[in-house]
């Protein structure tokens, strides 16, 4: 078997903190259900009516933010560069760039999976692409770039 | 592969990507300190010339990438 074809445990919540820098309001990643470094990684984020964000997006009918299914995007690359790169350490991880089309709205209630691939890694960043799913229907695709900028750096 | 058409490929996806005008780019013109290239864009042109020519790349050969004519010297060089 190939380093590409390991596949590490899924990951908790509390697994998750430990990786990531977000906390409350701003975690929008609940669990790892599938993580294979270099290779992909898939993610779950469970909406719930009560999330801070629904009260005012929007008062009369709650839809989930764009910004926030970026959120989590971004939090599963977060998860695996770290997973891929993990020789990281004090570092802070930085969007680059993001292009996404949103396909249907995300309702309270709806389960995300965000699945990243990598298009290119190298130590210090990477090309990504997402693509997110609620059940068997894509709710937003695209790619982004972030890198791992050294904390001494910034 | 003709040189003159990489030329031409590789100056307008590093014009795309920079969001300039490629006529407007000098091809020794420094790509971090005359146009704005972060290095976050530099890894986007290592991934656009690998995807375009179907080659891989070698991660230390990205520091090179400096001018748009170090970026063709450097497909040229990987592109059979």
């Amino acid at each position: 078997m190939s380093s590409k074809d390991k596949k590490l445990a899924p990951l908790d919540f509390e697994q998750i903190k430990a990786i990531i820098p977000q906390r409350f309001p701003f975690l929008m990643l609940d669990r790892i259900v599938e993580i294979q470094p270099g290779v992909r990684i898939v993610g779950v984020k469970n909406l719930t009516g009560n999330e801070w964000f629904y009260q005012g997006h929007f008062p009369k009918k709650a839809i989930t933010p764009g910004a926030m299914i970026c959120e989590a995007i971004a939090q599963t690359g977060i998860v695996f560069f770290s997973a891929s790169q993990p020789g990281t350490r004090d570092v802070t991880y930085l969007m680059g760039s993001l292009k996404i089309r949103f396909l249907e709205p995300v309702w309270p209630g709806d389960q995300m999976f965000i699945e990243v691939t990598p298009l290119r890694l190298t130590s210090s960043a990477g090309i990504f692409t997402a693509h997110v799913r609620v059940e068997d229907r894509t709710v937003a695709k695209g790619e982004f770039a972030m890198s791992a900028k050294p904390n001494n750096q910034l | 592969m003709a040189s003159t058409t990489i030329e031409q490929e590789v100056k307008a996806l590093i014009a795309d990507i920079i969001e300039m005008d490629p006529n407007e780019i000098d091809p020794d013109a420094s790509l971090v300190e005359d146009l704005g290239m972060d290095s976050m864009m530099a890894l986007e042109i290592l991934a656009g010339i690998e995807k375009k020519y179907k080659i891989k790349l070698p991660e230390e050969e990205l520091p090179k990438i400096t001018t748009v004519n170090r970026a063709v010297e450097l497909a040229k060089k990987y592109v059979k």
